[in-house]
């Protein structure tokens, strides 16, 4: 990574660090859905930027790991976060190898269509087992023990915006090193390679299937564990969570952010949290400009904001130094 | 025994009916245009609402019910303007693109023109009156079925006709096939493929909006059947094999008839059933039942 | 049949009729200044409604009710001087709702929530409600599970009536007027609510009516449009009545497609909420003699109270449509919230806590659209059922209901400290005596 890159990063975490000191209440609580969403789209963009598969039912992963929180927290009665985010991996990744088995073996429109076609069946299987689930009712989420400390004496926004807004972040932190190091391993490169010639790839040795099957499954897990993150900041999770429409919003975020760049998504995340939270509270029709705001990045940027600005920074800095060559 | 039979197959022959009809769009602009288009739905909901905007115009100035056909059908054939603005102003600039955002330009679609049907038409549901019952209702083996729903199934044969004439008697059509197969061939024989995909696109949209048109009077417009539509769409192309019109045809009956077994025999499984048969159908047969694709 | 209606009117009850015009009516006052010990600055009111899908239809009415009212209000000189100002935020999924909810607390700084319609959003919504403390005066959304209470105790929440009252409602009535039916078959939406009126309905109904049979219910999900199996599937049944919970599109669609199928030539029929959208029931495809059921509005009860006379008209003038059951919840509960203000501005002469608003909103009973409304002391709502037989005798081209049979809450909803079950066990033992 570039130093200016580095350096921008550490502003950026400088600034997520005092933000709840300085930042209104309410913000603050935003930004634990920015915390819980980047880490699924981490997983999302695994698939989507490295691996060139698009999900349209990443949604599902969600679910599962907002679901296992709700399980874990209100019917069993296991309040540790620890333990939701590790049952969420293992479930996770069971249920990312059952059906990646059956969708790596497509690509582009059929996977895509694959997967929304799982998700549906998961929402449906959620919505037949009511008494299981709640159906559409949904199932509540207990406020979770962070490192085995219990919180609950502790006021609820107060909660929000002290422990459990430095967890998410800590979980933001690692599951980025984290995937940081998968997409620049080896298993990543090759990864990329399928993804521009799977041809080749092929000829070289690679198991094609085997790749994308793990990609899948890595995936899985870290949308997971988004989805784990998602749950105490309602606390309460629902079959809403798992439609197809909500895999459309991780898509969208994905790309309003930029899929091509590592930090891409996370922009998207902002950008979609904050417009949403304010262009629906003035305007009935949001998803009239939500999707006008889709086909302007298609069409117009399809690097997404990300790319917008950073060759705006670049622009600027060549301006920069070409001023100062002049002088 | 025999009406049962009798009422299960016709229902399941109606809502095929008009599942073919949007299928039918969305396998014509998929096979050529290689877009999968989840905005069809939406274009169903376009139709059902314009339709009902036609038919109240109609018999308020004395058109008799039983002709109440014609101002559907043409409020079907005059959505036909949004598809050469949809063509033309959005997905003609990503044709070159990778094929996921052509696929999300699609999705943007539907987000907007749902929120353009509320903005129109409202929430309420909405509906023609009048209309539906006008035709009578015709008696067999016990069974009793709606005269209109026999004119739907009759409607959509007829338009299956058709589209299997034109792509394969005409110019027209041979033009299609040719460019569905090989897009760069036909490219370098000389076809001008804006053109094509226009004219396609459009054709598409129409087949989308002919089907929510006349399904109409019987039932009553809502701002999900959009979203609610795709779902069963894509059932029907993925059995049937995606760009496939005869798979369009043939998933389209059997989600129909399925729907409608499913409630005679055990009603919980309808939604569930479907999915299940899709991910069968993908597992054992992935290139669907007339796909050639892989 | 007029004087019917009044019979019912009276064993109901519901006697004290007219004393909601002066509310509506009242002196129109400017806003001066703020009563003495009142903050300055507009009342902030957060309102919540579905905007979009099926459950828009009653969360937009509910909306426009709640604005109708505030006009009125603001014109007659506001909540003790204040001015009511209104946000208006979506209800979605449970995640964006806790959100936008959380919004209106913390960064609009209401003074009380009204709204939410479903019953998950309910339960996510009321558990929110008392952890920040604030006041949430819901619509529609109870916050049971299935038919149990999952909030017995609620302080900051108060919920709207019970899920299933409706098909407590309609089982009434089908004892009482189509007492022989022997043989019943039920459909409904895929959903809690729609499972929780059958099996409620098939409790009630065979306290009175032992021999009776059910047959497995049906459901659809909900934005269904296309019921012709599911007709077959009914008609298969050979029943002698079928029982729907629907409450949105589907309840038009469904009769309309029956019609084209002649089922309810042979089969009689309760819809226990129909009424939620019938000006939808056109008089072409739905039979008279039907049971019909309205949710606390029966925007047709107005000729003795001014209240709901006052408002149809300017909901009709204001949105070309007639006002469904929403209305009345969300009007009540603005209308509570306001009385449960004055009522401790009268005892302290201060504007009150959100804690001293819930001490008076407690058994506060109020004038609304479709009669007297109340919270009991366990927050729950008290209001009045309205079941009738379709008739096509009036001057719209849907149907209206007569007689009309008032069923207060009272008599059909399960008090304080039982659960269904319990409660159900106890009217069974009375029943047989």
């Amino acid at each position: 990574m570039k130093k200016t890159g580095i350096v921008f990063l550490l502003l950026i975490l400088a600034f997520l660090l005092v933000w709840p000191f300085i930042g209104p209440e309410y913000q603050v609580y935003l930004t634990l859905s920015f915390f819980a969403y980047s880490v699924a789209l981490l997983g999302f963009n695994l698939l989507f930027n490295y691996t060139g598969l698009l999900s349209f039912g990443h949604a599902l992963f969600i679910g599962v790991g907002g679901y296992t929180a709700a399980f874990l927290t209100s019917r069993f009665h296991i309040p540790y976060m620890e333990v939701s985010i590790l049952v969420t991996i293992l479930l996770s990744g069971v249920v990312a190898i059952l059906i990646g088995l059956i969708c790596v073996r497509y690509i582009k429109i059929y996977f895509a269509m694959l997967t929304l076609a799982f998700g549906m069946l998961f929402h449906s299987f959620l919505m037949k087992t009511y008494h299981l689930t709640g159906g559409d009712e949904g199932m509540s989420v207990e406020q979770p023990y962070l490192l085995g400390m219990d919180f609950s004496s502790m006021d609820q926004m107060a909660f929000f915006s002290g422990p459990y807004y430095y967890y998410s972040l800590g979980v933001l932190i690692l599951a980025s090193i984290a995937m940081w190091r998968i997409v620049h391993s080896p298993f990543g490169l090759c990864l990329t390679s399928i993804r521009d010639n799977p041809d080749k790839a092929e000829y070289l040795g690679i198991g094609i299937r085997k790749y994308r099957l793990l990609a899948f499954i890595i995936s899985g897990c870290f949308t997971g564990v988004g989805g784990v993150l998602l749950a105490p900041i309602t606390g309460h999770m629902d079959p809403g969570m798992v439609f197809w429409t909500h895999s459309g919003d991780m898509v969208f975020m994905t790309l309003v952010g930029g899929f091509s760049n590592f930090f891409g998504p996370m922009l998207g995340t902002v950008i979609f949290i904050t417009l949403r939270d304010v262009i629906s509270s003035y305007i009935e029709y949001w998803r009239l400009i939500f999707g006008a705001l889709l086909a302007a990045i298609v069409i117009l940027s399809p690097g997404g904001v990300i790319e917008v600005l950073t060759n705006l920074f670049t622009l600027i800095r060549r301006k920069i130094m070409a001023g100062e060559n002049a002088s | 025994m025999v009406e049962t039979i009798v009422n299960i197959l016709f229902s399941g022959i109606f809502h095929a009916s008009v599942l073919f009809l949007v299928a039918a769009g969305l396998q014509l602009v998929f096979g050529v245009q290689k877009i999968f288009n989840l905005a069809c739905g939406s274009f169903y909901a376009l139709g059902a609402y314009l339709g009902i905007v036609f038919v109240k115009y109609f018999l308020s100035v004395g058109g008799p019910p039983v002709l109440a056909i014609l101002p559907l059908l043409a409020a079907g054939f005059v959505l036909a303007i949004i598809g050469p603005i949809i063509e033309r102003g959005l997905l003609r600039f990503v044709y070159d693109r990778d094929v996921h955002f052509q696929l999300l330009l699609t999705f943007a679609l539907l987000l907007m023109i749902e929120d353009i049907i509320k903005l129109i038409w409202g929430t309420y549901p909405l509906s023609t009156q009048g209309v539906y019952l006008a035709f009578g209702i015709l008696d067999i083996f016990g069974a009793s079925i709606p005269v209109y729903n026999l004119i739907v199934i009759v409607a959509s044969i007829v338009i299956a006709g058709i589209m299997a004439h034109i792509l394969s008697n005409t110019r027209f059509g041979r033009i299609i096939r040719a460019t569905s197969d090989n897009n760069e061939m036909a490219q370098a024989l000389g076809i001008n493929i804006n053109n094509i995909y226009v004219k396609v696109f459009t054709l598409g949209t129409v087949l989308g909006t002919i089907g929510g048109a006349l399904v109409i009077p019987s039932t009553a417009a809502m701002s999900e059947m959009a979203v609610d539509l795709i779902v069963l769409a894509f059932a029907v192309v993925v059995i049937g094999g995606l760009g496939s019109m005869k798979g369009a045809f043939v998933g389209a009956l059997l989600v129909g008839i399925l729907k409608s077994v499913s409630f005679a025999v055990y009603p919980e499984l309808e939604m569930l059933l479907i999915y299940i048969i899709v991910i069968v159908v993908l597992v054992f047969k992935p290139q669907g039942l007339f796909g050639t694709a892989t | 049949m007029e004087k019917n209606r009044r019979e019912f009117l009276k064993t109901a009850g519901v006697g004290v009729l007219g004393a909601g015009a002066a509310a509506l009516l009242g002196s129109q006052k400017a806003f001066a200044a703020p009563a003495k010990g009142v903050p300055k600055g507009p009342v902030k009111i957060g309102i919540m409604g579905f905007q979009a899908g099926v459950a828009a239809v009653p969360g937009i009415a509910g909306i426009r009710a709640a604005q109708i009212w505030a006009d009125q209000i603001n014109k007659a000189g506001g909540i003790l001087g204040r001015k009511v100002k209104l946000k208006i935020e979506e209800e979605s999924k449970a995640k964006d709702t806790v959100e936008k909810f959380k919004k209106l607390t913390i960064k609009e700084k209401c003074d009380v929530v009204s709204g939410i319609l479903s019953t998950g959003n309910g339960q996510a919504v009321g558990k929110e409600a008392e952890k920040i403390k604030q006041l949430w005066l819901s619509w529609d959304g109870t916050t049971q599970k299935g038919l149990i209470e999952t909030q017995p105790k609620a302080f900051y929440g108060f919920r709207s009536v019970d899920n299933e009252l409706e098909a407590v409602a309609g089982a009434i009535t089908t004892a009482k007027v189509f007492p022989n039916i022997k043989k019943v078959a039920g459909i409904g939406n895929d959903y809690s609510y729609g499972r929780n009126c059958w099996a409620a309905y098939k409790r009630v109904l065979s306290m009175y009516n032992p021999g009776v049979r059910f047959e497995e219910g049906i459901f659809t999900k909900l934005g269904e449009t296309d019921f012709s199996a599911a007709i077959d599937a009914l008609a298969a049944k050979k029943p002698d009545l079928i029982m729907s919970s629907f409450w949105s599109g589907d309840t038009s669609i469904i009769l309309k497609q029956a019609a084209g199928k002649r089922l309810f030539q042979k089969v009689k029929g309760c819809f226990t909420t129909g009424g939620g959208v019938h000006d939808t029931l056109k008089k072409e495809f739905t039979p008279e003699g039907l049971i019909l059921g309205y949710n606390s509005l029966y925007f047709r009860w107005t000729d003795n109270w001014p209240l709901l006379n006052e408002f149809t008209k300017i909901y009709h003038q204001k949105h070309n449509a007639y006002p469904v059951y929403e209305c009345c919840h969300a009007y009540f509960t603005l209308q509570a919230y306001k009385a449960a203000v004055e009522k401790c501005y009268g005892l302290t002469g201060q504007w009150p806590t959100k804690e001293q608003v819930v001490e008076a909103l407690r058994g506060i009973n109020v004038p609304s659209l479709s009669g007297y409304r109340g919270y009991r002391q366990d927050n729950k709502q008290e209001c009045c059922f309205f079941m009738g037989l379709t008739t096509h005798k009036n001057s719209y081209d849907f149907v209206t209901i007569d007689p009309v049979y008032i069923l207060p809450s009272a008599m059909i909803q399960k008090p304080e400290g039982y659960t269904f079950d319990q409660w159900a066990t106890a009217w069974e033992k009375k029943v047989k005596g």
